[in-house]
């Protein structure tokens, strides 16, 4: 009899969950980027509209996997990412579907930040930080990513591990502007120029550059702006004020961009909720949410970025709209196997 | 008809449990993709060094901690020695991960140290002074702080039940304490310490958390990386071989200790109640401080950091939906231990009944689970189920069964099942062992039927293996990440997962708040069976 009622009782506990509604108002997101401010938008999206936004986080490698192994039985309707070679690279596998052509996206985001299955939310610059004290403004006059092999910078860099996502973009753009032989000799020269092996994040390397590691350093533009705004505490607040941003190839192409991407899944079930919701995320009000909280630089005119990245990084400088962000996907695998060939940890 | 029953329940837990290894096994030979070429010269020696390192570091710094605490608390007096005795297993509470987010946090530039020294001493560049926890270095220090518990654990047992005959024998001899040490307890507490330092090395090998974020890359981590960035999942499994290879060797070399670990003497009459040395004067304060900083380090730290965190950026707390957290941690908790001891009463009581030769290889294979790294369990579940679903269920036009495990508690408790199977069935069978088989012959020659004896007999008396049983199944999914992490539903979250998907976003702020939450919760579950587990002083 007790037997019987703990089986009833187990039974009862996973039929609970296993019941899930596969509703019509909602749309399932899997999702690698995990800031505060993407689920308060999400939640104003489910006030505005009732579709309600169900997230599986993680990081990026797993949700893909996730969903390629699910195949044909996945509930995912969006896959939201931060790092366009991701998009790139697993459209390459097939797991995307296009019908992000609405006019409201066509007419909000660069076609250059886009394709007919993945869309930019948002953009960032990798952009190099310096010490004021150390480095002068001669040695940084026309400086260029491919400048960072330079020897004159021996010792002097720290950028983070060849296994980052924003790195394998940077090194991808470089493949595809300068051909994957020079960009091998590239590597060799950057390995040559680090003060130590990589490690960190890519705070860590704008700090290191504050607590005199290093001379210079290789990150993310958002960072910055992150310290500044207190929200890592006051010390991070002072060590940000040491170090001030540089944007590289102002006199050719431009600084390399990179996007948040949300990429319509295959066989999305709700289909027309996750457009609705990209659509939401475009809108004027979703994205000064996103400058003001993340520190992203917009994907459509007329919202302007974060005071804190205005007035601290400046704005009036080239991004590379030349390089097709989609290249950043197919160069992936190659921009990994220069950076290790090079001995980059 | 009775033998079917214990027989096919027997089975089927078995080849549950023995899927993943299986799949591992399978796929060794499948062909790899061109990408295993370019890593077996760069990465895969890389892997084998590090994870060997790591072991190698872990275990000697547990084998100091474990050891050493067990020792003095176990042989000496001293101001706290009590308090100490159960003070020492908190730091269970604290999983490697939580520890690695402290120590960066603590002594990274501009970090916690350097708001102290600030706060201490003014302004002033300290960041060159302030030694730097990352990598390798760091991951040892996190593992071991974690894990010392479990050398000190079995080793101070061991010592309590060392005779004291054998001490005094030493005495005798002239030996100083420390040659005494070294020459007699050492040698004689000797299987329970090799057991402690398998189960250590099992753990370290299955390390997920802490080794991601210290971004040292193992065996494990390349398991997944190969899954996940190389999308060479034969090559995740031909890595999986070697692990495994590696794993069963200590899973064997632990299960010989453990039945070497008698905690007597062979003569009966022969135990004398030990007598502890009272310390004094600089020795005891020794003693102390050796505890105190080990207790210190392994636990306080962490915690305080955590603490801090949370009070300095309070908003995080509140963004927290702590209460949904806790009940889907309560959840997982008690369904799964309500599975896990629901088979493992089932299949001891059935070894008990029938005592067929098979039933025991069967539930020796069963609780193999424990020794697969959660990384491994998870990937090879997925690849089992979309394998199965592929060649067996969708053929005969049945309705996929992915969904019903993939992203589903149903699979995640199965992939939990497999892995702590063995602690609810080592948990019952130690409790099963203490009680005579002439109970149930008594109770039968009284009339009782078998399921009677079962509940009305069996059950009341391991009622204390069963708590214990549960408890320890609580700490494990409490602290679990991988499987959690691979296989949960949408909206979902966990402490683990929580604060994993915050430290992984560069926000270890707001990963403070659920691993504080976390380690609160975790530690009230140690002292709740503290004294169970150190119950050898009540004898």
């Amino acid at each position: 009899m007790k037997k019987i009622s703990i089986s009833a009782l187990i039974v009862s506990l996973f039929l609970s969950t296993s019941l899930f509604a596969d509703g019509h108002g909602e749309v399932n997101i899997f999702n690698a980027r995990h800031y505060k401010a993407d689920a308060e938008l999400y939640d104003k999206f489910t006030a505005k509209t009732g579709i309600k936004v169900n997230l599986i986080n993680g990081k990026s490698g797993a949700l893909e996997k996730r969903m390629i192994e699910e195949g044909s039985d996945s509930k995912a309707d969006l896959y939201i990412t931060a790092d366009a070679g991701r998009c790139g690279a697993f459209d390459a596998k097939g797991m995307l579907q296009g019908g992000l052509t609405s006019a409201a996206i066509k007419s909000a985001v660069p076609k250059n930040f886009r394709t007919n299955k993945w869309v930019g939310i948002a953009k960032r610059a990798r952009i190099i930080y310096y010490s004021p004290e150390r480095v002068t403004g001669a040695e940084l006059s026309g400086m260029t990513y491919e400048g960072l092999a330079d020897p004159k910078w021996k010792g002097r860099l720290v950028i983070r591990k060849s296994s980052n996502i924003y790195n394998k973009s940077l090194v991808a753009s470089l493949i595809a502007n300068n051909g994957k032989k020079a960009t091998a000799e590239w590597a060799k020269g950057v390995v040559a120029n680090m003060a130590r092996p990589s490690e960190g994040n890519d705070r860590a390397q704008i700090m290191a550059v504050a607590a005199g590691e290093a001379d210079i350093a290789v990150a993310n533009t958002y960072y910055l702006a992150l310290m500044l705004s207190g929200k890592k505490g006051a010390e991070q607040q002072e060590a940000a004020k040491k170090v001030k941003a540089f944007f590289p190839n102002q006199d050719g192409r431009g600084t390399h961009m990179n996007i948040s991407c949300a990429a319509l899944v295959k066989g999305a079930p709700n289909k027309a909720n996750a457009i609705a919701l990209v659509e939401y995320l475009l809108t004027p009000e979703a994205q000064e949410h996103f400058t003001n909280n993340t520190f992203e630089f917009p994907m459509i005119g007329g919202v302007s970025p974060s005071p804190l990245v205005v007035n601290n990084l400046g704005l009036d400088f080239k991004q590379d709209l030349t390089t097709k962000v989609s290249t950043y996907g197919k160069n992936q695998a190659a921009a990994l196997e220069v950076m290790t060939a090079a001995g980059w940890k | 008809m009775k033998f079917n029953f214990w027989y096919i329940s027997s089975l089927a837990i078995s080849l549950t449990i023995i899927i993943p290894i299986f799949t591992v096994f399978t796929s060794f030979f499948e062909d790899t993709s061109n990408y295993f070429e370019i890593l077996k010269q760069t990465f895969f020696l890389e892997y084998i060094f590090n994870s060997l390192i790591l072991l190698i570091g872990v275990i000697f710094l547990t084998f100091f901690l474990g050891v050493g605490s067990a020792y003095i608390v176990s042989f000496y007096h001293f101001p706290g020695s009590n308090f100490f005795k159960w003070a020492l297993i908190l730091s269970f509470a604290v999983p490697p991960y939580i520890y690695a987010y402290s120590l960066f946090a603590f002594f990274e530039n501009y970090g916690t140290a350097f708001t102290i020294l600030k706060f201490l001493f003014g302004e002033g560049n300290y960041n060159k002074h302030i030694p730097k926890f990352s990598g390798m270095f760091g991951l040892i220090l996190s593992i071991s702080f974690s894990l010392y518990v479990y050398v000190y654990l079995l080793a101070r047992s061991s010592f309590l039940y060392q005779s004291q005959n054998l001490i005094e024998l030493g005495k005798n001899l002239g030996f100083s304490k420390f040659r005494s040490f070294y020459t007699i307890i050492l040698p004689a507490a000797r299987p329970a310490i090799v057991a402690g330092l398998s189960l250590v090395a099992m753990e370290t090998l299955a390390e997920f958390g802490a080794v991601d974020f210290f971004s040292v890359n193992t065996l494990t981590t390349g398991i997944y990386n190969a899954w996940i960035t190389f999308d060479d999942l034969a090559f995740a499994n031909r890595i999986s071989f070697f692990l495994l290879l590696f794993i069963f060797l200590l899973f064997i070399t632990e299960n010989l200790s453990r039945k070497k670990a008698r905690y007597h003497l062979e003569a009966k009459g022969g135990f004398k109640k030990k007598e502890k040395i009272k310390l004094n004067g600089l020795k005891s304060f020794f003693a102390f401080s050796f505890c105190f900083i080990l207790f210190f380090l392994s636990f306080l730290f962490p915690l305080s950091q955590m603490l801090y965190w949370t009070i300095k950026f309070p908003e995080n707390f509140f963004d927290l939906e702590i209460i949904n957290l806790f009940l889907n941690t309560l959840y997982l908790v008690s369904l799964s231990s309500l599975v896990l001891i629901f088979f493992a009463l089932i299949s001891n009581y059935g070894n008990r009944v029938s005592n067929k030769k098979i039933l025991n290889i069967l539930s020796t294979l069963s609780i193999s689970g424990y020794a697969i790294p959660g990384v491994i369990l998870a990937i090879a579940f997925i690849t089992f189920i979309a394998w199965f679903d592929e060649n067996f269920v969708k053929s005969f036009g049945v309705v996929s069964i992915k969904k019903l495990f993939i992203g589903s508690i149903l699979g995640l408790v199965t992939v939990y099942f497999i892995r702590f199977y063995s602690l609810a069935f080592n948990g019952i069978k130690s409790g099963y062992e203490k009680m005579n088989i002439c109970v149930d012959e008594s109770a039968y020659l009284l009339g009782y039927s078998k399921s009677k004896t079962f509940l009305n007999i069996h059950i009341p008396y391991l009622r204390n293996s069963l708590l214990f049983v549960v408890i320890l199944i609580s700490l494990e999914i409490i602290r679990e990440l991988p499987i959690t992490l691979i296989l949960r539903p949408f909206n979902f979250e966990t402490f683990a997962t929580t604060a994993y998907i915050s430290a992984s976003e560069d926000l270890l702020e707001a990963a403070a708040v659920p691993s504080l939450c976390l380690i609160v919760i975790a530690s009230f579950f140690i002292l709740l069976t503290s004294k169970y587990i150190l119950r050898v002083d009540n004898e």
